[in-house]
C-alpha cells in the first residue's frame, strides 16, 4: 500500500537518524576526558607566600615548567600552602608546588588501546553503523509505504536498525561508568597499592593513551598524581542517540508515542525491581563473605573474591538451628491454633444467625488493629502471671490470639462465597453439622484456608517485638531474634547475620509469593467477594 | 432462616468460644493490665502499688523526650504512610498493564512484603554504612561517586533513612491492594470512556481513582495502624540514638520500660498510644462496615 503524503515525513524521520548518529560520532570525537598528571613537585619547608625563599622557589618551579613546555606538553603550576603551630608556638608554613600537565584525549582515542571501556566503544560504533547501513537499505525506495503494510525484508531492516540504536543507547552509560572507575577508583587503587591485579596491564594502557608509551617505568609515579575527569558533554550521547532511535521508531511503526510508552513502562518496571532486589543482593552476597571482607574499608569487590560456604555451617554451631525449631514450634504451633478456634468461628460468623453477631464482628475487627507492641507492658505482666513468661508456649499464644482476627476475617470470606446448598444437602444426608464443616466445607474452601495459614504462618514467624521481651533465654529464642546475637555491642559478625537471614527468608518469601493474590482480594474487598 | 444449624439459640456461641477465649485472655486481658497498670504506683524495681490517679500521666508527659517523641512519631506516620500510598499506587497502576515478564516483577514484589522487618533493618544499617557499607561501595565501584559518602552524618538525615526503610517495606502492601482494587474494575469502563474522548487524567480521575478508593482506604488504615506500631526499624537502625531524638512512640516506651526502669509512665504512654489505635481502628472498621452493609 502507497501513501505519497509520508514521503515528506519519512524523510525528515530518516534525515534524523542520520543526524543523531552524525551528532554521535561528532561527541565521540570531541576531546571530553581530560587528564591532570602531575610531573613535578617540589615541596618548600619554611616559606610563607610572597617571601624571598617563595620567590625563589617559585621561579626554580617555573623554569622546569617552561623546560616541560619547550618539550611541547601543556603545563600549569599550582600550589598548596600547609600552615600550622609547632611547639614552640611559632606559625610554619610548608609550600608544595606542583606542575600538572593537561592533556584531553577524546573517548574515540580509547579504540584500540586495549582499555575494558574500548571493545564497549567499538561495539557501540559497529552498532550505529549497522543502524544507519539497515536504515538506509530499510528506506531505499519504500518512502511512500505505509509502515504497517511494509514488505518483509524492509521490515526487518528497520528493525534491526530501531534495535542496533537502542543497544547503543543502552551502551552508553556503560562505556561511561567502565571509564569512570578504571581512570578514577582503579588508578587510585593500583597506586595506592590496594589493589595488584590487573595492575601492569592498565599502566602499559594509560601510558599509551597519555604518552604514546613514552613513560616506560615511570608510568606509576606519573599516575600517582593523576586526576580525571569527564565533561558532562558526554552525557549529550544519549540524547544524540535518543533522537536516532525514535526517529528509527517513527519510520518502522509510523507513531513513535506507543512505542515510548511501552519503553518507559519497562524502563520502570526495571528500576522498581532493582531497588527491590538490591537489599537481597546485599544480604546473599555478604552472607558468603568472609569477615575480613564484610569490613573492607575500601570498598574493592562487589561480590566476594572467594565463596565462604562454611558460613552456613558456622551458624549451625551458633544455634541457628536452635532458633529455626523454636521459630517453626511458635508458627506452626499459632497457626494450628488460630486455625482451631478460628474455623469454627469463622463458620459461625458466615452461616449462623445470632444475636450480638455484628458485635462480633466489630469486636474482631477492633483487635485486628492491636499490634501486641503497644501493649507490651500488659502482655509481659499477664505471661508473668501465667507462668509463661520465657517460653515457646507462651509466644505461641500470643502469636495465635493476635492472628485470630485475620485468620477469622479470611475465613469468614472464604465460608461465604461458596453456597450453603452443599452443607445443607449433606446435613440432610445425615452428617451433623461438624460432618459438614469437616467434609464438605473445608474441603472446597481449601484456598482461602490455606491463604490464612500461610498468612499467619509467616506472620508468627516474623514476629520479633514480643519475642525480644518475653524470651531470655538463649535456647528459646526464635530465629529473628536469635541473628541479633551476630550483631552485638561492639562486634558485628555481619556475615554470620545474613547468613542466618538468608536461611529465614527464603522459605518465607516462597510461601507468601504462593498465597499473594488470595491474600490481598481476600484483604481489601472485606472478605465479601472472597 | 430455618436451617437445621439452628438447633438451639445457643449453638451459635458455642462455635465461637475458643475464639472469644483466645482474645480475651490474650488481647483483651492485657488491654486492662495496662489502663490499670497507669493508674497505679510503680517503683523502680517493678513492684505494683496503689492508686495514683493521673500522676503517671503527669510524668509522662513532662519526660524531656516527650515532645520530640511524638513529633518524631506523627513525622514518621504521616511520610512513612503518606510517601507509600503514593508510591504504591503509581506502582499499581503500572504493574497492572500488560507487560512481558509481569508475573516475575510481581512475585519480586512480593519480597519487602515477606521478610523479617529486624532482618531488613538490618541489611539497609549494612547497607548505608559509612566505613564499608554496600551503597558506597556499589556507587564507587560504578565510578558513580569518587569518594565514599557518609550517609548518617547526623541523627536527622538517620531518621530520614529509617523512614526510607520504612516506606521501603510499606510500599508492596499498598501495590498489591491497589492492584486487586484495580483487577476488579471491568475494562468496559475505560472503553466506553475512550470512545467519550476522555483522556488519562480523566480515566484516572473519574474511574480508577472512585474505583480503588475502598482498597486504598484499608491499606491506609492498616497502615496507619501497622507504622505506627513498628519497632523493628528504629530500634535495629539507630535505638532512637542520640538521647531518644530519633525514637517513635512504640520504640520510647520500650526503653522506658525494660531500660530506663520508668514502667510507670511507660504505661501511661501505652495507653495514650492504644487510645490514638483506638480512634483508627473505629474510623477503619466504619468504612469496612458501610462497605459491608453496601454490598449486602
Amino acid at each position: 500500500m502507497k501513501n505519497p503524503d509520508l514521503v515528506g515525513p519519512n524523510r525528515r524521520a530518516l534525515l534524523f537518524v542520520i543526524l543523531g548518529i552524525a551528532l554521535s560520532l561528532i561527541l565521540l570525537s570531541m576531546p571530553l576526558y581530560s587528564f591532570d598528571a602531575c610531573v613535578y613537585t617540589k615541596k618548600s619547608p619554611n616559606t610563607f607566600v610572597g617571601d624571598e625563599k617563595y620567590r625563589s622557589v617559585r621561579a626554580e618551579v617555573e623554569q622546569v615548567a617552561d623546560g616541560y613546555r619547550a618539550q611541547g606538553m601543556a603545563c600549569e603550576i599550582g600550589e598548596d600552602v600547609l600552615e600550622r603551630v609547632n611547639s614552640k608556638g611559632e606559625t610554619t608554613s610548608l609550600i608544595t608546588f606542583t606542575v600538572t600537565e593537561r592533556m584531553s584525549r577524546s573517548p574515540l582515542s580509547l579504540l584500540g588501546k586495549g582499555f575494558a571501556a574500548s571493545k564497549v566503544l567499538a561495539l557501540m560504533l559497529g552498532l550505529l553503523a549497522l543502524a544507519l547501513a539497515a536504515e538506509l537499505a530499510g528506506c531505499v525506495g519504500g518512502m511512500d509505504l505505509v509502515q504497517f503494510r511494509l514488505d518483509t525484508r524492509r521490515a526487518a531492516l528497520r528493525n534491526l536498525a530501531a534495535l542496533s540504536l537502542l543497544l547503543a543507547l543502552l551502551l552508553v552509560p556503560v562505556f561511561i561508568l567502565m571509564n569512570n572507575y578504571a581512570f578514577s577508583r582503579q588508578i587510585g587503587l593500583y597506586t595506592a597499592g590496594l589493589l595488584e591485579e590487573g595492575k601492569e596491564a592498565l599502566y602499559t594502557r594509560m601510558d599509551a593513551l597519555l604518552f604514546e608509551g613514552r613513560m616506560g617505568a615511570e608510568i606509576e609515579k606519573a599516575l600517582g598524581g593523576l586526576t580525571a575527569s569527564h565533561s558532562g558533554l558526554l552525557w549529550m550521547l544519549m540524547p544524540a542517540m535518543l533522537v536516532s532511535l525514535l526517529a528509527a521508531v517513527q519510520l518502522r511503526y509510523g507513531s513513535i508515542q506507543s512505542s515510548a510508552m511501552k519503553a518507559a513502562l519497562y524502563f520502570f518496571v526495571v528500576v522498581v525491581c532493582l531497588v527491590t532486589l538490591y537489599p537481597y543482593y546485599v544480604m546473599t552476597v555478604t552472607a558468603f563473605r568472609s569477615n575480613a571482607e564484610t569490613l573492607d574499608m575500601y570498598f574493592l569487590h562487589l561480590f566476594p573474591t572467594k565463596w565462604i560456604w562454611s558460613n552456613l555451617s558456622d551458624i549451625i554451631h551458633r544455634g541457628v538451628p536452635r532458633y529455626l525449631l523454636n521459630s517453626l514450634l511458635v508458627a506452626g504451633g499459632a497457626t494450628v491454633l488460630a486455625m482451631l478456634c478460628g474455623i469454627p468461628a469463622a463458620f459461625a460468623m458466615a452461616r449462623m444467625k445470632f444475636w450480638g453477631k455484628k458485635a462480633f464482628l466489630g469486636f474482631v475487627i477492633m483487635s485486628q488493629m492491636f499490634s501486641p507492641v503497644v501493649l507490651l507492658i500488659g502482655i509481659s505482666q499477664l505471661m508473668n502471671t501465667l507462668h509463661l513468661n520465657d517460653s515457646v508456649l507462651g509466644l505461641m499464644l500470643i502469636n495465635a490470639a493476635f492472628n485470630q482476627a485475620f485468620a477469622i476475617w479470611l475465613l469468614r470470606g472464604t465460608f461465604v462465597s461458596i453456597s450453603p446448598e452443599m452443607e445443607q444437602a449433606a446435613m440432610i444426608d445425615g452428617c451433623g453439622t461438624v460432618g459438614a464443616l469437616t467434609r464438605v466445607l473445608i474441603p472446597m474452601a481449601a484456598p482461602g484456608i490455606v491463604t490464612a495459614l500461610i498468612f499467619v504462618f509467616i506472620n508468627a514467624w516474623n514476629e520479633y517485638t514480643i519475642a525480644t521481651v518475653l524470651i531470655s533465654t538463649a535456647s528459646n529464642r526464635p530465629i529473628t531474634v536469635g541473628i541479633t546475637q551476630f550483631s552485638s555491642f561492639n562486634m558485628i559478625e555481619w556475615q554470620y547475620l545474613f547468613a542466618a537471614s538468608l536461611v529465614a527468608t527464603i522459605p518465607v518469601v516462597l510461601l507468601f509469593m504462593s498465597i499473594e493474590k488470595h491474600l490481598t482480594s481476600g484483604l481489601t474487598s472485606g472478605g465479601v467477594k472472597g | 432462616m430455618n436451617s437445621p444449624l439452628n438447633r438451639s439459640r445457643w449453638t451459635p456461641y458455642l462455635w465461637l468460644m475458643p475464639s472469644i477465649i483466645l482474645i480475651a485472655v490474650f488481647v483483651i486481658f492485657p488491654i486492662l493490665i495496662v489502663f490499670k497498670l497507669s493508674f497505679s504506683e510503680i517503683s523502680k524495681a517493678g513492684v505494683i502499688g496503689g492508686y495514683v490517679g493521673f500522676q503517671n500521666y503527669k510524668d509522662a508527659v513532662n519526660l524531656p523526650a516527650f515532645k520530640t517523641v511524638m513529633l518524631n512519631t506523627f513525622w514518621w506516620v504521616v511520610s512513612v504512610v503518606g510517601v507509600s500510598t503514593v508510591l504504591g499506587f503509581v506502582i499499581a497502576m503500572v504493574f497492572n498493564q500488560k507487560f512481558r515478564g509481569r508475573k516475575i516483577a510481581r512475585a519480586i514484589l512480593v519480597f519487602p512484603w515477606a521478610t523479617s522487618l529486624v532482618i531488613q533493618a538490618s541489611v539497609w544499617n549494612y547497607i548505608i554504612k559509612y566505613e564499608y557499607g554496600s551503597l558506597n561501595s556499589v556507587l564507587l565501584n560504578l565510578g558513580i561517586i569518587k569518594q565514599a559518602i557518609n550517609w548518617r552524618s547526623s541523627y536527622q538525615i538517620e531518621f530520614i533513612w529509617e523512614c526510607g526503610v520504612g516506606i521501603f517495606v510499606t510500599v508492596p502492601f499498598v501495590a498489591f491492594c491497589v492492584l486487586s482494587g484495580l483487577q476488579s474494575i471491568d475494562d468496559s469502563y475505560y472503553e466506553a470512556a475512550t470512545v467519550d474522548g476522555a483522556g488519562f487524567w480523566d480515566k484516572l480521575f473519574r474511574i480508577t481513582l472512585p474505583m480503588v478508593r475502598p482498597s486504598l482506604t484499608v491499606s491506609t488504615v492498616l497502615n496507619i495502624i501497622y507504622v505506627f506500631n513498628s519497632f523493628p526499624i528504629v530500634y535495629t537502625m539507630t535505638k532512637g540514638a542520640p538521647a531518644n531524638k530519633t525514637d517513635t512512640m512504640i520504640t520510647y516506651l520500650y526503653m522506658l520500660s525494660f531500660y530506663e526502669r520508668k514502667k510507670g509512665p511507660a504505661t501511661a504512654l501505652s495507653v495514650i498510644g492504644f487510645l490514638i489505635l483506638c480512634a483508627c481502628a473505629g474510623l477503619y472498621m466504619i468504612t469496612v462496615m458501610r462497605k459491608e452493609e453496601a454490598e449486602q
